[in-house]
């Protein structure tokens, strides 16, 4: 399966912080023609294939950002907070999509306030969250029918192609991972491995995290890698504080990580001629490495990221190229 | 008339460029109606009705919309843009766009994390804001998008909630919509129909288009705000989706005649056709260069309430369309009959 067929198939699946069932049905699915995969209790999507040597791990999180509905107001609007880090200055006028009872899905538009009604001061800012609402089109008694407190709310999936191999789309934070561990498993397939490799997807990660805090302790991995995304150039945004989309696979190299994982995976890079840019953070990563490597006993953990414009909106941007850099650097350090 | 609605929102129309539209309707309107393109190339249509008209009646929508204008690229390949017509910025961030060529991009923006804490709730200005095609430098954008390339939203028709439609542009395809309809059907009377250009830069085709018409009566048919949403306060609400056209007294562009403003909701209420009353002053269209063509023009407008206007999700009931329309019909006959 290519690269961008993998993602559009993930990215199809909705799996909003602490809902992720059919995103992890859709990356099991997937993943289950390589090896043994379970559903863990967690919502964790666990692979593990037998071979000699050390348990490696590849992570990456299954969830996505998102809303949750809060309450149905008696004009039959929908307010609700955020689920994990969405971003405020995308949402008016916004398509979203509530993922109602039985999760049928029902189309939502963020409200915005037309201009007439905006004092002067009002226009140089976002309203707060507490000020919007979710416009779905029916009344309180018949949203009630379909939709209630605690039901998620993503951004309408979109999936499309710009110039380069670059596609834009909901959620590749961190389908993107997903899809760069999954081309992982297919280039080592019938390779003999000098490992036992374990694969995780994990819940959680906008959120609490716990995904791959439960994830890491069960299988108790003697080293891991977790893939996500992270940021890529644009404008106004510091150079030294992002990568370059097309750059290659982004190795992290941060106190949080172990140098000496951070260390091979350059090496291994360089020595296979796979595109590659180093990231290097101060203190934590802000991904699940963070709570992998301190899971248990301790995990020595590497961190490896795609290379994402936009990221929480509905249009991230990235390149195929950039996974397929991750997935061969992955491959490479588990052969 | 929804299915021609559906695929007029389909054609990207920004002001200035709106040869793709009016084609469209041409082909439509050919075995119906007489018609002509005049020089701004506002579309006048004749329809012959089973009477003659004591009074030549116009009525006019605007087949433009509102959009983005390409005006430079960045070293990096990232396209700057204007707006064509007024739209927010606070809307046009993490958008899909596409250009009148088809090439499709998306307007950016800083990731939230890296944001300083007053940066995160910050309106954008549109010289800030910038169309990321994929392209790695100036030429290979302006290869794919010449200067002067205009776009829109990437975002089609779509039947939402209860009896509602959503999309872009719906300013104003649903008077166009109207109007095409009218056209194909049988009339009573003979009208003059104006597809007109340029509305959201200042209402500048309806100007020539009432010049050579020079009507009696005009009837402009638009799409206008409904504020009915939560938290605003009923008096601020301008009209409601589900309570049928909108009549207009007065807005930034026109002081209405009031005895025509009354004859609207009357011939409504006489003939079972849901209006209310455009509860606000605000808001501008066609009818502020018609009502002063020539030597003056007797001139109404009747809108669909609309929500979320000049954004990528303009929000309207159908019935109110319907209603619409029946009300620019029968007011149209009672103005030819005057």
């Amino acid at each position: 399966m290519e690269i961008k067929d993998i993602l559009e198939k993930l990215t199809s699946a909705n799996g909003v912080s602490g809902d992720e069932g059919e995103a992890a049905r859709t990356a099991a699915d997937i993943l289950s023609a390589y090896m043994p995969v379970k559903i863990e209790k967690s919502g964790n999507v666990v692979g593990f294939l037998k071979g000699e040597g050390p348990i490696i791990m590849l992570e990456a999180h299954l969830d996505q950002i998102g809303l949750v509905v809060t309450n149905i107001d008696k004009s039959g609007f929908i307010r609700f907070t955020k689920c994990g880090g969405a971003d405020i200055r995308v949402l008016p006028a916004a398509n979203v999509t509530v993922i109602g009872k039985d999760k049928k899905e029902i189309d939502g538009i963020v409200i915005s306030t037309p201009p007439h009604l905006s004092k002067d001061e009002d226009r140089k800012k976002f309203k707060s969250l507490d000020e919007l609402a979710i416009d779905v089109g029916l009344s309180c008694e018949e949203a009630s029918k379909i939709i209630s407190p605690g039901d998620r709310v993503v951004y309408k999936k979109s999936f499309g192609s710009l110039m380069n191999g670059r596609l834009y789309g909901t959620s590749f934070d961190d389908r993107a991972g997903v899809a760069s561990v999954l081309r992982a498993v297919d280039l080592i397939k019938d390779k003999k491995l000098g490992c036992s490799l374990c694969v995780l997807f994990a819940t959680l990660e906008e959120t609490t995290g716990g995904g791959a805090a439960v994830g890491a302790f069960s299988e108790q991995p003697d080293e891991s890698i977790s893939v996500d995304v992270s940021f890529a150039d644009s404008p106004g945004v510091p150079e030294h504080k992002t990568g370059k989309l097309g750059g290659g696979v982004m190795i992290g190299i941060a106190p949080t990580l172990d140098s000496e994982i951070s260390n091979k995976l350059i090496e291994i890079a360089r020595a296979k001629n796979i595109k590659y840019q180093t990231e290097v953070m101060g203190g934590h990563t802000s991904t699940n490495a963070d709570k992998i490597s301190v899971s248990g006993k301790g995990v020595k953990t590497g961190l490896l990221s795609v290379p994402l414009r936009n990221m929480h909106s509905a249009v991230e941007v990235l390149e195929i190229d950039d996974i397929e850099a991750v997935a061969q650097l992955m491959a490479e350090y588990v052969l | 008339m929804l299915d021609l609605l559906r695929q007029m929102s389909e054609i990207i129309s920004a002001s200035g460029k709106e040869k793709c539209l009016r084609d469209f309707i041409i082909e439509r309107i050919k075995p119906h109606a007489e018609y002509e393109v005049d020089p701004l190339g506002n579309l006048l249509v004749f329809k012959k009705g089973k009477n003659r008209a004591k009074n030549k009646v116009m009525l006019a929508a605007h087949i433009d919309e509102v959009g983005i204008i390409v005006c430079f690229a960045e070293k990096s390949g990232f396209l700057r843009f204007a707006t064509v017509g007024g739209i927010d910025p606070k809307v046009l961030l993490g958008r899909e766009i596409v250009f009148e060529n088809g090439v499709k991009g998306v307007t950016g923006l800083a990731p939230v994390h890296l944001l300083k804490e007053d940066e995160k709730n910050k309106a954008p200005e549109i010289s800030d804001l910038y169309i990321d095609i994929g392209a790695n430098s100036d030429t290979e954008a302006l290869n794919a998008v010449p200067l002067g390339t205009t776009g829109t939203f990437a975002q089609k028709l779509e039947e939402f909630g209860d009896g509602l439609v959503a999309g872009r542009a719906l300013d104003d395809r649903i008077g166009a919509a109207i109007m095409l309809d009218l056209i194909r059907s049988e009339t009573e009377y003979d009208l003059t129909l104006a597809f007109t250009v340029q509305e959201e830069v200042g209402a500048r085709g309806a100007a020539a288009a009432a010049f050579s018409i020079a009507p009696d009566y005009a009837i402009v048919l638009e799409a206008t705000t409904a504020a009915d949403i939560i938290d605003v306060p009923e008096h601020k609400q301008v009209c409601k989706l589900k309570n049928g056209a909108a009549v207009s007294f007065m807005d930034n562009s026109t002081v209405y005649p009031m005895e025509l403003y009354e004859l609207a909701l009357k011939v409504a209420e006489d003939n079972g056709i849901k209006a209310q009353p455009k509860a606000a002053v605000a808001g501008g269209n066609d009818s502020g260069s018609i009502h002063k063509s020539g030597k003056g023009v007797r001139t109404i407008t009747l809108s669909v309430p609309c929500r979320y206007i000049h954004s990528q999700n303009c929000v309207s009931a159908v019935s109110d369309i319907y209603e619409t329309r029946a009300l620019a019909e029968k007011l149209g006959y009672t103005f030819a009959n005057a």
